[in-house]
């Protein structure tokens, strides 16, 4: 009789988080992650990870905010959220009972309020870790001001991480000319974990009307347009930090998101996938046990960062 | 289990014939589906990812038993994704999220409705026929197109045969009221008694700006109006904020997700 094997082991370790699989839903494409509740039970990700909050509720640009592009879309949402209080008071509660391992994602307008923000969820028993957002293109104030040079984010990344003793993951932006040494001054500034890549800014217009598509003029750039430009980076920052990094960038599939753990990334990201398919992460959760599993690899761990030259 | 909440489906097409300018589709669905009409479904039928977004429709009819459902849709081709809907045939797959949004307010059943569509924006006010047929009230329907060919089969108007309920607009007069669907709505709401107006409801949808002249029309004679919106859209079910539109919330504005706390609002409610 053949035993059938036990199923493939998917955990990874972010830092200090340990979860129980690299399956993450990026932020700004998940709402505040209950909103998927009638899709399927979230606690089946290895984290939710919610819209960026700010200290005070936040209106967001002026529409349009969104156009489709080829194989991806350019937003300039505006960080629009209910602001920390509301989350703390109304969200959290409900993201812990259904189960959900969660992430926050902060920006602010100065750094003393992503200090604040970052020291309000420090209150929170169950939340995971804080992701700063560096990286933001769509407002000003969304973090790009520190987040594109090294400089500015190691001062940043600092002094949040002075603030809080949760595990504290940076979120870079591609809009830079040395990824590489982005990673290293959040990784020598005390970051647990870098994520990226957050959208890339572009722009659209209309021939004919000879106006710009977005109010905002421009926007970032996601979904499956950016891959190779994600893998790229993952890839670099991988070579020049020793923290964890985690993947993001138009990831559709598992195999998708298997290329960004072959070389290197801890764990991934999901954003834009879960507009058309709701059900893209949990999908992609199963495709890769269905890999190792086809493979014979009985721990994800084995596979990872495993990339051939 | 049929139920309002929404669900991520995969369907069949069983139908997706062409009718003038209108596209009809009927998608086999795995269960049964219960909508409240100016609800809404995003739709996606093409692989690969480009066009990348799936696209919002209108339920235009849905029904079905338990563990077999079926959900019929109305489109016009304006762009690429229409395009590759209307290409598709018997038998090929779609994808479908359903229903979204919250729609049409029906409620006390001794109101008079009008019912206003612009261009294809009937497909949104007709399910709202179809429940008031059902006998929750009295309606009549004003629905506008640029010329004549470019208005809904007949057949397909809720209370279509019934003698002097569907007012028929045309830009170019080559049927009905010669002129903007708004302006037939405006000069009627003129010609009633203050008592009749009182009893009046109007639910529109169409382009923003007949919208916004007929809620003008309306809210200036103290008649209620519900309006469906338009907005292009990503994800449809409330994430990404992308959809929004300006309210009012007292003095100031606020930005509301089309997708989540419309389609359908109060016009008393919108900035244009
Ligand atoms: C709640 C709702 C219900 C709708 N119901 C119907 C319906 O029942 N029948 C019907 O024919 N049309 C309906 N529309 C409009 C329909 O969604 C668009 O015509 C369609 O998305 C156009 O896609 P396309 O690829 O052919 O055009 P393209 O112009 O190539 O599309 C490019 C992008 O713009 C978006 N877009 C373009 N026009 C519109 C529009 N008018 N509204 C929203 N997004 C748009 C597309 O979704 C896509 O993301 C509805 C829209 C909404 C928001
Ligand atoms: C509509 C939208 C809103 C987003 N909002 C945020 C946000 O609030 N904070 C943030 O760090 N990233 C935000 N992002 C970036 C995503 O988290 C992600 O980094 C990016 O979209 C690339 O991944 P993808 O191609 O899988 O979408 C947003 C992206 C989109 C499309
Ligand atoms: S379309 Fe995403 S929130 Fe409305």
């Amino acid at each position: 009789m053949v035993t059938p094997a036990a199923p493939p082991d998917l955990a990874v370790r972010v830092g200090t988080v340990s979860l129980k699989n690299p399956v993450l839903s990026a932020s700004g494409t998940f709402g505040y992650g209950l909103e998927f509740a009638p899709f399927y039970d979230i606690s089946r990700l290895g984290a939710v990870i919610v819209k960026g909050l700010s200290l005070l509720p936040s209106p967001g640009n002026a529409p349009q905010r969104i156009v489709e592009t080829a194989a991806g879309m350019l937003n300039a949402i505006g960080l629009q959220n209910i602001g920390v209080e509301r989350f703390v008071a109304e969200v959290a509660p409900r993201l812990e009972e259904a189960g959900a391992v969660f992430v926050a994602n902060i920006y602010g307008r100065t750094v003393d309020e992503y200090e604040a923000v970052a020291r309000r969820l420090s209150d929170l028993p169950a939340l995971a870790a804080i992701e700063l957002n560096a990286s933001c293109p769509n407002v000003k104030e969304g973090g790009i001001l520190f987040g594109s040079s090294p400089h500015g984010l190691s001062g940043l990344t600092r002094r949040v991480r002075a603030a809080t003793a949760k595990p504290l993951w940076v979120k870079l932006s591609p809009n830079v000319a040395d990824i590489g040494s982005m990673a290293r001054s959040a990784e020598d500034a005390g970051a647990d974990a870098v994520s990226l890549i957050n959208t890339i800014v572009g722009m659209a217009v209309d021939h004919k009307t000879r106006r710009p598509r977005l109010a905002n003029v421009t926007g970032g750039l996601s979904g499956p347009a950016i891959k190779p430009v994600a893998l790229r980076m993952v890839w670099e920052a991988c070579r020049a930090v020793k923290i964890p990094v985690i993947g993001i960038g138009g990831i559709q599939t598992a195999e998708d998101a298997l290329e960004f753990l072959l070389v290197g990334a801890a764990a991934v990201q999901v954003g834009t996938a879960n507009f058309r398919n709701p059900n893209a992460c949990v999908e992609i959760i199963d495709g890769i046990r269905d890999f190792l599993v086809r493979e014979k690899i009985s721990r994800l761990e084995e596979y990872r960062g495993g990339l051939l030259s | 289990m049929p139920s309002k909440r929404p669900r991520f489906v995969g369907g069949k097409i069983l139908r997706n014939t062409g009718h003038g300018i209108f596209y009809r589709m009927e998608v086999a669905v795995p269960d049964r589906v219960e909508f409240v009409p100016g609800q809404f479904a995003m739709v996606s039928g093409w692989p690969g990812n480009d066009p990348l977004l799936p696209r919002p429709l209108a339920i235009f009819r849905a029904g079905g038993a338990r563990g077999t459902g079926t959900v019929e849709f109305v489109y016009k081709v304006v762009g690429r994704g229409t395009a590759l809907l209307s290409g598709l045939h018997e038998g090929d797959p779609l994808s479908i999220t359903l229903p979204l949004g919250h729609g049409f307010e029906l409620g006390a059943a001794d109101r008079a409705w009008w019912l206003v569509g612009g261009g294809v924006g009937f497909s949104t006010v007709f399910p709202a026929g179809a429940a008031l047929s059902e006998g929750r009230g009295d309606f009549e329907m004003f629905l506008g197109a640029r010329t004549r060919d470019q208005l809904p089969p007949r057949e397909w108007i809720p209370g279509g045969n019934l003698p002097g309920r569907v007012h028929l607009c045309t830009d170019d007069g080559t049927a009905g009221y010669f002129g903007p669907v708004g302006d037939a709505v405006r000069e009627r709401l003129d010609g009633l008694k203050a008592s009749e107006r009182g009893r009046l409801t109007i639910l529109a949808c169409g382009p923003r700006e007949m919208l916004r002249g007929i809620s003008e029309s309306a809210l200036a004679r103290d008649v209620p109006m519900q309006v469906s919106l338009e907005n292009h859209m990503a994800c449809g079910f409330g994430v990404c904020w992308g959809c929004v539109t300006a309210v009012r919330e007292g003095e100031k504005s606020a930005y509301r997700r089309v997708c989540k706390e419309g389609p359908v609002f109060d016009a008393r409610e919108i900035v244009w």
